[in-house]
């Protein structure tokens, strides 16, 4: 005999719970459930294939040389940019004359990116602690990424001096021009709100902050011996981003375990996960598009880890919906 | 063929092994299933714990990138069901590392197969419960689309775009890592190449394969360090 009949109260005690109920006590089924109808639906109502609709503001913090607030779903991410010069008398171990101009930028880590995920924009990560395993991989990934995408041209960051002949120089003292300082770029990336696929969110930042850099006009004065901005921002210039290197992350939901026969095991590819999904879902996959031009061949990175469901099949789908979000994010982010 | 392998180097972990490839060393210990922190403890299954340390200096975030790599493909070759509220503790000390200057991405990609390696060598020494055997190649494409299996230090400083995978001995893709500049057809045929190359790592080295294609890539190396490793394992019976 339940409560309900010993007080006599009309209504019947409910036979199923409701949705938030069910998502709590056993996500994995809530959304198996939801995955294995005639038309998989994920339990935020997208199809496995959606992503979320982005949206992007540039220039919201004004004191920083660039930034932007990327906003994907629940995902809220804001990067700033501040721009450091470093004097090339400062660098304890210049680089060779060798070292080619593209590879200058890492050589000399001229881009520093650092995300901070502890500022209470999600439960799993206590606001103020140090920043964890997700946090500091992450950086590094985004750090990986600038370098290898050759996103930043190096003469955008270089600050040049031609020296000046001298009256008594033979004919071999010629105008030489010599790089007297760099700019280093902090990108600062801020995760104000995280509801899954931080990676995707803080690339795009990063671009959006990029793109939106503007650096004042430095010269070398010689006779100061010192590095002079101009205050006016009629001379700044802004910074030339080639290519626009977009990233899409793929989540993979599968009823595998170890305790069944494989082929029983359903799978599904789920496009920008959310953290309820991220939870869930041990297989994912990162893959970066380029700009396709003469001497780019569109692929910058794929990055699958953690299961065995991505083969060449899937793969091929998750690089042509990468494309596809390519197109989506050129129309908000412009470039490229 | 194959890179020189040692098992069982560590007589205090559980398990232990050294793998030398034309780039990397790498000395891997294992110790498990054991007691876990209470704050890293899963009701259901082992907790997996990578350590990564380099040749020199002190990590940072690139071994902790590496480290949450490394622990994904571990995840899903181990039977973490089978030992629940432990701890699989895993360091991996690179020892000797390419001496030639290269890009980053390169460096960090061309690491992986070796740390994958060594991991599962020493998972297999510490007699841990496995799902699968996973193999890890690491594969450079140069500008002229030139594909080359185990590469060495100079193809790689020239490379277009460098891959690391690891199959499992059905051929199912475990891990990926590409980076460069490539397209999606350069990674499928790069993606054949791996997976073949994986798959003859364990596989049954019967004569006539062996004939047909005696080449490097197609030799059965990790298959024989587990059937030498076996074979080590019940000597005592013969003995006896």
């Amino acid at each position: 005999m339940g409560p309900d009949m010993a007080n006599g109260a009309p209504t019947a005690p409910g036979l199923s719970f409701p949705r938030e109920t069910f998502a709590k006590l056993t996500p994995g089924p809530f959304l198996h459930a939801h995955l294995k109808q005639q038309e998989p639906t994920r339990a935020n109502g997208r199809s496995p294939e959606d992503f979320r609709k982005p949206t992007v503001n540039i220039g919201s913090l004004t004191h920083s040389n660039g930034s932007a607030v990327v906003r994907v779903g629940d995902t809220a991410i804001v990067c700033g940019v501040r721009a450091e010069i470093l004097l090339a008398s400062d660098i304890p171990h210049p680089p060779r004359d060798d070292v080619e101009d593209d590879d200058m930028i890492e050589e000399l880590g001229l881009l520093v990116p650092n995300i901070e995920l502890s500022t209470g924009c999600s439960p799993a990560h206590l606001p103020g602690n140090a920043p964890g395993t997700l946090a500091q991989s992450l950086s590094y990934r985004i750090l990986s990424l600038l370098n290898a995408s050759n996103l930043v041209s190096p003469s955008d960051l270089s600050i040049r001096y031609t020296k000046p002949q001298t009256e008594d120089g033979g004919p071999s003292e010629e105008a030489r021009e010599v790089t007297k300082a760099y700019w280093t770029l902090y990108i600062d990336i801020l995760c104000i709100a995280l509801d899954g696929n931080t990676f995707d969110a803080a690339w795009a930042a990063v671009i959006a902050a990029l793109q939106s850099t503007v650096l004042p006009k430095a010269w070398w004065d010689a006779d100061r011996e010192a590095i002079l901005c101009s205050p006016l921002t009629a001379e700044a210039h802004r910074m030339q981003l080639s290519g626009l290197p977009i990233a899409s992350t793929f989540a993979v939901f599968s009823t595998a375990s170890p305790l069944k026969r494989l082929e029983e095991a359903d799978s599904w590819v789920l496009a920008d996960p959310d953290s309820f999904e991220e939870e869930l879902c041990k297989e994912n996959l990162t893959v970066v598009m380029g700009t396709k031009h003469a001497g780019n061949d569109g692929l910058l990175r794929l990055e699958k880890t953690g299961g065995s469901v991505i083969g060449k099949v899937a793969m091929q789908r998750c690089v042509r919906m990468a494309e596809d979000r390519w197109r989506e994010w050129k129309g908000v982010l412009g470039g490229g | 063929m194959g890179p020189d392998i040692s098992h069982h180097p560590l007589a205090g972990a559980d398990g232990s092994a050294t793998i030398s490839s034309n780039l990397y060393s790498v000395l891997a210990a294992v110790n498990g299933p054991i007691e876990v922190q209470r704050r890293d403890e899963l009701p259901e299954e082992a907790a997996i714990e990578v350590n990564i340390r380099p040749a020199s200096g002190v990590g940072g975030p690139r071994e902790r990138w590496l480290e949450s790599v490394v622990t994904a493909v571990l995840r899903s070759v181990l039977l973490v069901h089978m030992h629940p509220r432990t701890l699989i503790q895993v360091t991996l000390q690179l020892t000797t590392g390419p001496t030639l200057k290269l890009k980053n991405a390169t460096r960090d990609i061309s690491v992986l197969p070796s740390l994958v390696n060594a991991a599962f060598l020493a998972l297999v020494d510490g007699g841990l419960p496995l799902q699968s055997t996973v193999t890890a190649v690491l594969l450079a494409v140069s500008g002229e689309e030139v594909i080359s299996i185990d590469p060495a230090e100079k193809e790689l400083a020239g490379c277009k775009s460098v891959h690391a995978l690891a199959y499992t001995q059905h051929g199912d893709l475990l891990l990926n890592e590409s980076a460069g500049n490539f397209n999606l057809e350069v990674w499928e045929e790069v993606a054949d190449r791996a997976e073949k190359a994986c798959v003859a790592a364990v596989a049954l080295a019967s004569e006539d394969d062996e004939m047909a294609n005696g080449t490097a890539e197609a030799a059965p190396w990790l298959r024989r360090e587990l059937e030498e490793k076996a074979r080590d394992a019940v000597a005592w019976r013969d003995h006896t």
